[in-house]
């Protein structure tokens, strides 16, 4: 900042009283430019400005005196400052905010919710009904109001609605998503289980099926990534094995079951049936499974179409084994038979591959031990 | 009692307004000593003299702003635009001053002036001369856009205009200028601004219109009744401020709505009832609303400009689709865009 | 057919405030020369506070008169109370000559419409923001008065940047043919925003303009108070008589920035305004004033305490005003609110009910 000094008044004045400003500071000024009126003994005087500059202070207020040869008026020495406008004030008023540029517009997405107009919509709420079970008739699968009115009719003569929690919520939406996203195909062969020795282990030997299979084909060991279209295959088998209890289907994770002895296996497995039976399975002992054993169900069943839980490509459904009648060798004979079915994701696993494993799972089962 | 086409209603009801009130300008190209390009204004100057019927300059910005200032110093012009087509170098003094003086002096002083323009298409006229541009208008806070649709509506509408101590934007569907005759006294009666005229009443669907297009509508309301579809027909008149509560009413009733007008699809005024049916109306409704409109397109000179046409036609496809919704009638192909 | 025009020029007193002719009449009733002064004093201080508000954020973006005094007292001073003004948004200068208050004028630059409510001159057009446009308002004003047989005048006030502009053109043309008694005055202040007047126009003189309305031109010294008066006095005596409108071109010159939001050091030279101060209609009239001895030091700085007082009161009344209601917003679009405003008027209530007359 520069002073201009109140100069020298003439006539041995040492002080004029400021009059009236006729600046205001901030103001751009110009040399000559009237600053202030001052009175003196004689007059009233104006004090011009010596140069051009903008008026950084003014020192003293209307009514006070000022000396000689002090500071009357200060003036900025930087740039002046551009307002960038001729009205208004556009300048921000904090930090500038840097914006990435706009990412582009994907395409429309796909609804698969019903077709309804606000009005029949209005209706269907107003009954109670879930447009989801409402058969459209309308052209063009539109929801008609009369429509609304059969669901309506159709859903009075079942039991009250009964909500989904916890374990049977979970497997609600995961079931939707499994089926919105994989390819199933399943393959179903029976092993023969005639020739076990005595005392046999069932799970067991299922589990040492299952690695034989991975073993056999690899490519049924494996997540798929839909996104970039891959298949990870792993090193490792963690076992999800399907466990049914009162509360719902759990599905806990034996980890790396190819290289655990038996009686490591059989310990961990019985572990995990109590967790889960108890409730006290940790979550991480639910998750991460490479693929899954699963039954078909304690009462009956033989073979099943069992659901591929992505990112898994395949999953191997057992049933109860049975005494069936079969020819071997050329004649009639009674043999215990285990019904399997093998389903798998057919975006990322052929019959072939799906075939190999499940032969070394059928002829390792096969086996006396 | 002479019938009187639309085109005379008018000259009848600025007659009667410049014999009423001393006050009352006409000024405008043309129309004092032609009568008006269109003898809107026929034999008015011989009545009233030349200082109060003005043949003004060739200078739209300046009929406006000069109507502007009569209008504030307490006179009631009434200025024309020989097309509406012209009225857009007036656009900065209607928007900028005579739509505000009112507000911006808090009421001190106010701009009571009426400007009317024949708009609209279908009379062959050259490039310019069809414009309809009301959407424009409607979105300005502060003026009023009234649209006659028959001579007793003409006559009323324009006496309410002149009458009402606003700006109002009086716009005269120029292609039934002659089309229509009919019995409408000199009593110097003035109908209601700011309402819907019902003038067919049903109970299928509602078809909104105003302008030219209420003579299509009506005639594709007759030919549906003969289809068993009984249409309700509701002339918009003033559409700013609207009066929604009649739409809306009758929407209730019917359950279907399509909604007719000449100018471009794409922000025409049919899309601020349509996004009012759907906020206030949505559930009354059984289809969606349909807009019967033009094309969104500068329209076409003479020799093609059939292309173009809102015809009677399209509104009685658009009307059996609400109805049949959803199915389509056999004969006609699923709706692709507005035009049915 | 003419085809010869001529512009006259007057000035009665040198920018060293010495008379270079005699003076016209009303300017030997020294009463008279000191109420100009006087104006003159309350517009320069009106300024200079609008600028001080406006750095301290108190009001929004304000356009200076500065250096434009003695055109707009002078040309405001010589109307008659009936007469109408239609002024720009850079004339309040002259608005305060006409009876608006300092407060309807802190109103208006504080962006409250209640000041365009004036109490005083109620036909007086608000401020003109569209360039020009006030143009054609005032010929259609002027043709108002003369069809009701009023011996009343319209004065409009254009710069030198409007007087490009096609309304302009289109007024003077609508006055021209219709003789209607309105004065257009073009204040030639030299710059339009950061255009000098020489970019501005090919025409030799702004007045000149007129001409091709069919309407007679002059142009007069702007910072000499006595001269604007007296020549806008006469085209005002014209317009009464029925000899219809006229053009007069006021050179002046713009001693600051466009507006508070510009900086005029980026497009002229200092120095060149430095050498305009030297003509500034204050400083001419004042000197004029004292070498009559009509004038001392003593009425200098009572005048300015008495001027600067009232100012400061007519801002203490602004800042102790409330905010106009939400409502205010609705309320005079037209004669009555519509009923399709209601609720849109309902929603403004509501939503800023609770917060009772804070700060708009």
């Amino acid at each position: 900042m520069k002073d201009f000094n109140l100069p020298d008044l003439g006539e041995g004045l040492q002080e004029a009283e400021i009059v009236a400003w006729h600046v205001t500071e901030g103001d751009n000024v110009v040399t000559d430019q009237p600053l202030v009126s001052v009175e003196t003994d004689k007059a009233v005087v104006e004090v011009p400005s010596p140069y051009s500059g903008k008026i950084a202070k003014l020192h003293g207020e209307e009514g006070d005196m000022v000396e000689v040869d002090t500071p009357l008026v200060s003036f900025d020495e930087g740039e002046a400052k551009d307002a960038g406008s001729v009205v208004g004030d556009v300048q921000p008023k904090g930090d500038v905010k840097v914006e990435e540029a706009a990412v582009e517009a994907s395409g429309p997405a796909v609804n698969k919710a019903g077709k309804a107009t606000p009005a029949v919509r209005a209706l269907a709420q107003k009954m109670g009904v879930d447009l989801a079970m409402v058969t459209a008739t309308g052209q063009g699968n539109v929801i008609t109001a009369a429509d609304v009115e059969t669901a309506a009719a159709d859903i009075a003569g079942a039991e009250p609605l009964k909500p989904l929690r916890g374990v049977r919520r979970a497997m609600a939406r995961r079931m939707a998503q499994a089926s919105s996203e994989v390819a199933p195909a399943t393959i179903m062969e029976d092993a023969d289980l005639q020739d076990w020795a005595e005392g046999q282990d069932i799970s067991m030997r299922l589990i040492r099926a299952m690695t034989k299979g991975c073993e056999a084909e690899p490519m049924l060991n494996a997540w798929y990534d839909a996104q970039e279209n891959g298949l990870r295959i792993h090193n490792k088998i963690d076992l999800g094995i399907a466990v049914n209890t009162d509360a719902g289907l759990f599905v806990p994770v034996l980890h790396d079951v190819g290289n655990r002895s038996s009686e490591e296996l059989r310990e961990g497995f019985n572990a995990l049936r109590e967790a889960v039976e108890a409730r006290t399975v940790p979550a991480e002992e639910l998750r991460g499974a490479t693929i899954t054993l699963t039954n078909g169900g304690p009462l009956l069943g033989k073979y099943t179409t069992p659901i591929v839980s992505p990112p898994q490509v395949a999953i191997l459904g057992v049933c109860r084994a049975r005494d069936e009648v079969v020819a071997h060798e050329g004649e009639i004979a009674i043999r215990r038979r285990m019904p399997l079915s093998l389903t798998f994701d057919h975006r990322a696993v052929t019959g072939a591959e799906a075939s190999i494993f499940l032969k070394a799972v059928i002829e390792d089962l096969a086996q006396a031990n | 009692m002479a019938e009187v086409t639309m085109v005379q209603a008018v000259t009848q009801a600025i007659g009667r307004a410049l014999e009423d009130d001393e006050n009352v300008v006409l000024m405008g190209e043309d129309v004092g000593l032609n009568g008006g390009v269109f003898r809107a204004t026929e034999g008015l100057q011989q009545r009233f003299g030349s200082a109060r019927v003005i043949d003004t300059p060739l200078a739209e910005a300046g009929i406006a702003g000069t109507a502007i200032g009569m209008a504030a110093a307490g006179l009631k012009p009434i200025a024309e635009f020989q097309f509406m087509g012209f009225i857009y170098s007036a656009l900065d003094q209607i928007i900028s001053h005579a739509a505000r003086m009112r507000n911006r002096t808090r009421g001190r002083l106010s701009c009571p002036m009426v400007i009317r323009a024949p708009y609209g298409g279908g009379i062959h006229g050259p490039e310019h001369h069809s414009e309809s541009m009301e959407a424009l208008f409607a979105h300005m806070p502060g003026l009023r856009v009234v649209i006659p649709s028959s001579p007793v509506r003409a006559y009323g509408l324009l006496l309410a205009a002149i009458q009402n101590p606003d700006p109002v934007l009086f716009l005269e569907p120029k292609r039934i200028y002659r089309t229509v005759k009919q019995d409408v006294p000199d009593d110097g009666v003035a109908l209601p601004l700011d309402l819907c005229f019902t003038i067919r009443e049903g109970s299928d669907i509602t078809l909104v219109t105003w302008g030219a297009m209420v003579q299509e509508t009506l005639s594709a309301a007759d030919k549906l009744s003969e289809l068993g579809i009984e249409a309700e027909v509701i002339d918009v008149a003033t559409l700013t401020p609207l009066d929604m509560d009649t739409i809306l009413t009758s929407v209730e009733k019917t359950g279907r709505c399509v909604i007719i007008h000449e100018a471009p699809y794409t922000g025409g005024f049919g899309a601020e009832i349509a996004a009012r049916l759907a906020e206030k109306g949505l559930l009354h409704l059984l289809s969606p609303v349909l807009r019967v409109t033009g094309y969104d397109t500068i329209m076409p000179t003479p020799r093609t400009e059939h292309y173009y046409y809102v015809t009677e036609e399209k509104i009685i496809e658009a009307a059996r689709k609400t109805v049949a919704f959803p199915e389509t009638p056999e004969d006609l192909t699923p709706h692709q865009t507005n035009v049915a | 057919m003419t085809n010869d025009f001529n512009i006259p020029y007057t000035r009665y007193v040198d920018p060293e405030g010495v008379a270079i002719s005699e003076l016209p009449e009303f300017a030997k009733d020294t009463s008279r020369l000191i109420e100009l002064y006087r104006h003159m004093t309350v517009a320069r201080r009106f300024d200079t506070k609008a600028i001080a508000l406006q750095r301290t954020g108190r009001i929004p973006t304000f356009p200076p008169a500065l250096g434009q005094e003695a055109t707009h007292v002078g040309l405001a001073a010589a109307m008659a109370v009936e007469d109408v003004l239609l002024p720009t948004y850079r004339d309040a200068s002259a608005m305060l000559v006409r009876g608006v208050t300092l407060e309807e004028l802190f109103f208006i630059m504080g962006g409250d419409e209640r000041g365009f409510d004036y109490a005083g001159p109620v036909h007086d057009f608000p401020q003109a923001t569209p360039i020009a446009t006030q143009t054609a308002h005032a010929a259609g004003v002027a043709y108002a008065m003369k069809l009701r047989g009023e011996k009343n005048v319209a004065v409009t006030i254009i710069g030198d940047g409007g007087s490009s502009k096609g309304d302009f053109y289109e007024a003077m043309n609508f006055a021209g043919v219709w003789e209607a008694p309105v004065v257009f005055v073009v204040i030639n202040n030299g710059w339009a925003i950061s255009l000098p007047r020489e970019k501005q126009s090919a025409a030799e003189t702004l007045a000149q303009k007129g001409i091709a309305a069919g309407i007679p031109g002059e142009q007069v010294d702007g910072n000499d108070v006595i001269a604007v008066t007296e020549v806008v006095g006469r085209a005002l005596e014209r317009a009464r008589k029925g000899e219809g409108p006229s053009v007069i071109e006021a050179l002046t010159y713009r001693l600051t920035d466009h507006s508070t939001a510009d900086d005029a050091n980026r497009y002229r030279d200092a120095d060149e305004v430095s050498e305009h101060w030297k003509a500034e209609p204050l400083l001419r009239m004042r000197n004029y004033l004292t070498a009559q001895e009509l004038w001392s030091k003593e009425d200098e700085e009572s005048l300015l305490v008495e001027v600067d007082a009232e100012i400061n009161a007519a801002v203490d009344k602004f800042d102790q005003s409330d905010p106009q209601p939400p409502e205010s917003m609705f309320d005079y679009l037209y004669a009555e609110v519509p009923a399709d405003l209601a609720e849109q008027r309902q929603d403004a209530m509501a939503r800023h009910a609770s917060k009772g007359g804070a700060h708009g």
